[in-house]
């Protein structure tokens, strides 16, 4: 049989197609699983929250850190000690910075320059999760907004996703920086983004978020939304509660009670 | 065959001078576009090893110089494709000494753009994550789609165009590279067959880029326009930056043909004529991009929600109010008046004009990207970024690489596409003549 050079291109061309049909079918049609929680059985169900009474907060003796220290100590987050490369999964704010449109020429005396104590949102609409290229973030069934830090490429499209700037990268090596390092979990390279987890570690061995357990006026509140007789359903029953931003459709879990 | 070839080529003997002679100017600027590479490639060797960290970048303001290029390059990277195939559907007879440089620009450049953004990945090594874990929801993924189909399509465009050059290389005998030029001219001997084949083909591929072309610089803006972000989160963005795209992208393109028309003395081949129309274009570019530059801002300060307000008004009066007018005076202060008047639209006055619209439209990426960051819709304060060696060596390094690669390029192909000048000295003129006569009443 005679074969042409065009003719030759025609058969290899189509026989790589047809090759290709069955791999590329697969990829396309493929339907990932959804990653599996540490203790699936667990934390199915449950909708993680909490409530910050920043009545109680204020209270608190001046320059009290409780909440803010134990984190940062057991997530083995860097001091790295200036502020451009600072990285921080709970912090504060001042309060008008916080919610600017609950601030009005009226209750500045009141209320500006309080810190309010923040940490990501663990929305339950995250956009930050949208932007990731390699699904490196992810909304977990209990809705924790989880960071893989070996799947991040450090991009930092989640920073520029995420509107209160919960986010943070490591701009250099954090271990030099790490005072004593909780060999319970996990230090970071550099060139990876992490934030608050929500202390989904100590949640699976059934302990309360470390900040919760830390404050001393009580005033952080942590529990399961789906539980109508959980503490958080009934802090939040009948109240007035902030958000921030809720305009934006994040619908964030960390509520402000004032 | 060869008297033919001969005395094609004995007539266009200037646009293979520069395959043929490298001169000590060549070799000067070798070398120093390789030691200004040298030392990009060091700079970035430090980031890598140290981490971000040695750049300006923040916690607060963390894209800066390098997603910057990245808009800018990419940007550039549609002069090739609208000045060589849009120009080429509409049969402007004037493209054809200008098609390929614009064509090579297109291709190089966007290396240089996908480089970018991989230079400012925090973990280089798992870039290809992205393609391993595609997460199809996030804009970067459909960047990485639309770029990789405009790069294939245009390399296409480019060698395609080249084909019939490469033949004629080749039987002109190049002692060391006629391997070279045997295996990529794939046996064109130039029957009137090939001929057909290749002038539809180039055509169809002409006609494929113009989408896809659109589609590159409208993804880039939508990593931008699809955040929450105030100043970012805008309709008006895709086209905004495609308008933009092909207004730095002409410019960059009137300023290499300045370049390249001293450096290789094609000043009978790049004529004023060339600079006239691409100014002209330059021109509507410059007007086009003024309308949409008072379309985004007029209506979000008419718009006056405080979270726009605050963005706006660090760049109109505030922090980064010097950029900001430094950006508007180089796009439309500057060239506008250049360029409006035929008097100043010769090749001084245009290239004046392209080089002050480069340097203005890099800022204005800057400063659509840089201030959106100064705050996030809550403010924090102390966010001043002040990109150091290590960003400006590696842009310097980009250019200085784009240019050397220009330059190996015109060490073995002629730049200016023989081929065309050789058909628009014959066939075309009887074309357009009778283009012409269909035009009017019989």
């Amino acid at each position: 049989m005679e074969i042409s050079r065009r003719g030759f291109l025609k058969i290899s061309g189509l026989t790589f197609l047809g090759l290709m049909a069955k791999p590329g079918w697969e990829v396309v049609s493929q339907i990932k699983p959804i990653e599996p929680s540490p203790a699936p059985n667990y934390f199915s169900g449950k909708k993680w929250a909490m409530a910050i009474d920043l009545r109680k907060c204020w209270e608190a003796q001046e320059g009290c850190k409780e909440c803010l220290d134990v984190c940062h100590r057991i997530h083995n987050v860097p001091s790295i000690g200036y502020l451009k490369e600072e990285i921080k999964w709970i912090w504060t704010i001042p309060y008008e910075k916080a919610f600017p449109e609950h601030i009005h020429d009226f209750n500045q005396e009141e209320y500006k320059g309080k810190s309010v104590v923040v940490l990501c949102n663990q929305c339950d609409d995250p956009p930050c999760i949208r932007y990731c290229p390699t699904r490196a973030t992810w909304k977990r069934e209990d809705g924790i907004v989880m960071m893989d830090f070996h799947r991040c490429i450090g991009c930092r499209y989640c920073m520029a996703g995420c509107p209160y700037g919960s986010r943070s990268f490591n701009w250099r090596d954090p271990r030099p920086f790490i005072k004593k390092v909780n060999l319970e979990f996990p230090t970071r390279t550099k060139g990876v983004v992490e934030k608050c987890n929500f202390c989904e570690e100590r949640l699976v061995q059934g302990l309360l978020p470390a900040c919760v357990e830390a404050c001393k006026e009580k005033a952080l509140i942590f529990g399961d939304l789906n539980d109508p007789h959980s503490e958080i359903r009934r802090t939040l029953n009948g109240r007035h509660v902030l958000q921030r931003q809720p305009e934006l459709g994040t619908k964030p879990k960390v509520f402000y009670i004032v | 065959m060869v008297n033919k070839e001969q005395i094609l080529v004995d007539k266009e003997i200037p646009l293979l001078e520069h395959v043929r002679r490298s001169g000590k100017g060549f070799y000067i600027t070798v070398s120093i576009l390789t030691a200004l590479v040298l030392w990009g490639i060091y700079a970035y060797l430090t980031q890598y090893r140290i981490g971000l960290g040695v750049t300006g970048l923040s916690r607060q303001i963390f894209w800066g110089v390098y997603i910057t290029n990245f808009v800018f390059f990419i940007g550039i990277s549609h002069a090739g494709t609208f000045i060589s195939a849009v120009l080429r559907v509409v049969k402007a007879e004037w493209r054809r000494p200008i098609s390929r440089l614009s064509e090579l620009t297109t291709v190089f450049i966007l290396f240089f753009g996908v480089g970018s953004v991989l230079i400012d990945l925090g973990r280089p090594d798992r870039m290809l994550y992205a393609i391993r874990y595609a997460h199809f929801r996030s804009p970067l993924l459909w960047d990485v789609c639309s770029i990789g189909t405009y790069l294939t399509v245009s390399s296409i465009c480019l060698y395609l165009a080249l084909i019939p050059d490469i033949a004629l290389m080749r039987d002109l005998g190049m002692k060391k590279r006629q391997w070279l030029y045997e295996i990529l001219s794939l046996g064109f001997t130039g029957t009137e067959r090939q001929w057909h084949r290749l002038e539809k083909a180039i055509l169809y591929v002409s006609i494929l880029v113009i989408p896809v072309m659109i589609t590159v610089h409208t993804v880039v803006s939508y990593v931008f326009a699809m955040t929450i972000q105030p100043m970012w989160h805008s309709a008006i963005f895709g086209p905004y930056f495609v308008a933009g795209a092909l207004f730095s992208g002409v410019a960059t393109v009137i300023t290499i043909m300045a370049i390249l028309r001293k450096v290789y003395h094609l000043e009978d081949y790049l004529k004023p004529i060339h600079f006239y129309n691409l100014g002209t274009l330059l021109l509507a570019m410059t007007l086009l991009w003024l309308y949409f530059t008072l379309g985004e801002y007029v209506t979000t300060l008419y718009g006056n929600e405080p979270s726009q307000m605050s963005i706006f008004w660090s760049k109109l009066t505030g922090q980064y109010a010097p950029l900001f007018w430094l950006h508007f005076a180089l796009c439309f202060v500057i060239p506008f008046p250049i360029l409006a008047n035929p008097k100043t639209r010769t090749i001084k006055g245009t290239l004046i004009a392209s080089i002050s619209i480069n340097i203005g439209m890099w800022l204005e990426r800057f400063v659509i990207i840089v201030p959106t960051l100064t705050r996030q819709r809550i403010p924090i304060e102390g966010a001043i970024y002040i990109p150091t060696w290590v960003e400006w060596s590696i842009l310097l390094g980009c250019l200085s690489f784009f240019s050397l690669l220009y330059v190996i390029f015109t060490k073995f192909f002629p730049i200016i596409p023989i081929w065309e000048i050789h058909e628009g000295r014959g066939k075309s003129i009887m074309e357009v003549r009778k283009r012409i006569q269909s035009y009017l009443p019989d």
